[in-house]
């Protein structure tokens, strides 16, 4: 009776959870009972004999056949990995897809109506009927000279740059440009005239 | 350790094939262990580890972080092992055991090359024995003590892996000493 107690406290001693109180209780029955140290003893060789199990080891190549036998990655991962391991080309393809993006809308966006950028708007004269901006002779324009859906005809002096985009620049014989005269009309045009100006911006100590 | 393992299931997640080798490394020899003393042969047991690995893999995504790895690897393959134990009950083969050194590796025949060989011997018929011992008992029980005693975990980790409560794994311990004593007291 007292002995199956004992068995269930042998356990706790194994599990190395017995309180103090018990641990006493089951060392002094020890001391007087054979039965339970036999079988206190037997256990422990149990354990024992498990725990010496030799360590067996898996065959050396096993790394090897189990990554031999994994999926192929998602192609969204491999491109992911891709653009983790390569920051500097990703922050410079989101560039160049935001930068073409704005490019295209400022090209699409725009309406057939004569629009002029100039710093002296003033000195221009503009015909409407004839759809073109004209800079009088005999004045000065300061700066650049930009014209959207009409032509330019310059006769007199420009200190800048003449640019028509879907339109025309004619130059008198009285015209003076300091800068450089262009027309634009087609889209790819207007993209090489923006990616120009943005070079120029970027240099702008170089020539 | 924790931190490591922690750093390379990360790794691993984001479909890094080299953090997942070292995770391999860590964990081959600890899972084809569990598994050889659950099925007791090689064959099955290198089977069972490989598809714990390729499960482990597979479900990376879903590998809740809370949890140890360890806890989570050795839960897969002691469901694997129950389950392959279910299935093959009906057809076991005699052949098995008269192979002789099965489950000795290289590493455990080198060494007990050092003893003479009448020691071999008996080295040889106790871990028969023991597999014997441990290949009677239930799985239920068999699979918590190879946790307890063979990979050496803690009450609370065992717990873990098969998810049922402390208490009940003390109870299947218990009774898995008890029946392993009444094998094993006469060698």
């Amino acid at each position: 009776m007292e002995c199956r107690e004992m068995i269930a406290l042998i356990h706790e001693f194994l599990d190395g959870e017995i309180d103090e109180l018990s641990n006493q209780k089951l060392q002094s029955h020890l001391q007087a009972c054979a039965t339970c140290r036999r079988h206190l003893h037997e256990l422990q060789r149990a354990i024992a004999f498990v725990q010496s199990a030799s360590h067996v080891h898996v065959s050396p190549d096993f790394t090897a056949r189990v990554l031999a036998q994994l999926p192929a990655p998602p192609k969204t991962r491999r491109f992911s990995n891709w653009l983790r391991n390569h920051p500097f080309l990703t922050a410079a393809a989101v560039f160049l897809f935001l930068m073409t993006g704005s490019m295209f809308a400022s090209w699409f966006e725009q309406d057939d109506t004569l629009q002029i950028s100039s710093s002296s708007m003033d000195k221009l004269k503009i015909d409407r009927e004839r759809n073109v901006v004209v800079v009088p002779a005999g004045t000065t324009i300061d700066g650049d000279l930009v014209v959207r859906n009409g032509n330019v005809e310059v006769l007199g002096k420009v200190k800048g740059n003449v640019v028509a985009i879907e339109g025309k620049v004619v130059l008198a014989s009285t015209a003076q440009v300091a800068g450089s005269t262009e027309s634009i009309e087609a889209i790819f045009d207007w993209i090489w005239y923006e990616m120009k100006n943005l070079g120029n911006d970027l240099l702008p100590i170089l020539p | 350790m924790d931190f490591v393992e922690k750093r390379l299931t990360q790794r691993a997640k984001r479909g890094d094939r080299e953090a997942f080798a070292e995770l391999i490394e860590i964990y081959k020899d600890k899972i084809f262990q569990l598994a050889y003393r659950m099925v007791g042969n090689r064959e099955d047991a290198e089977d069972i580890a490989q598809e714990t690995f390729l499960r482990v893999y597979a479900n990376l995504h879903a590998y809740d972080e809370s949890y140890k790895f360890s806890t989570w690897i050795y839960r897969i393959a002691t469901n694997l092992c129950i389950d392959r134990g279910r299935k093959k009950r009906p057809d076991f083969s005699l052949d098995e055991e008269v192979e002789p050194g099965q489950g000795m590796d290289w590493y455990s025949r080198l060494s007990s090359n050092e003893k003479g060989p009448e020691d071999k011997v008996v080295t040889q018929e106790l871990q028969e024995t023991v597999q014997d011992a441990l290949s009677q008992l239930a799985p239920k029980y068999r699979s918590i003590m190879i946790l307890r005693y063979i990979e050496d975990l803690s009450l609370q980790e065992i717990s873990d892996i098969v998810k049922l409560p402390v208490t009940t794994i003390k109870t299947r311990i218990h009774r898995g000493r008890e029946a392993l004593r009444s094998k094993l007291r006469f060698m």
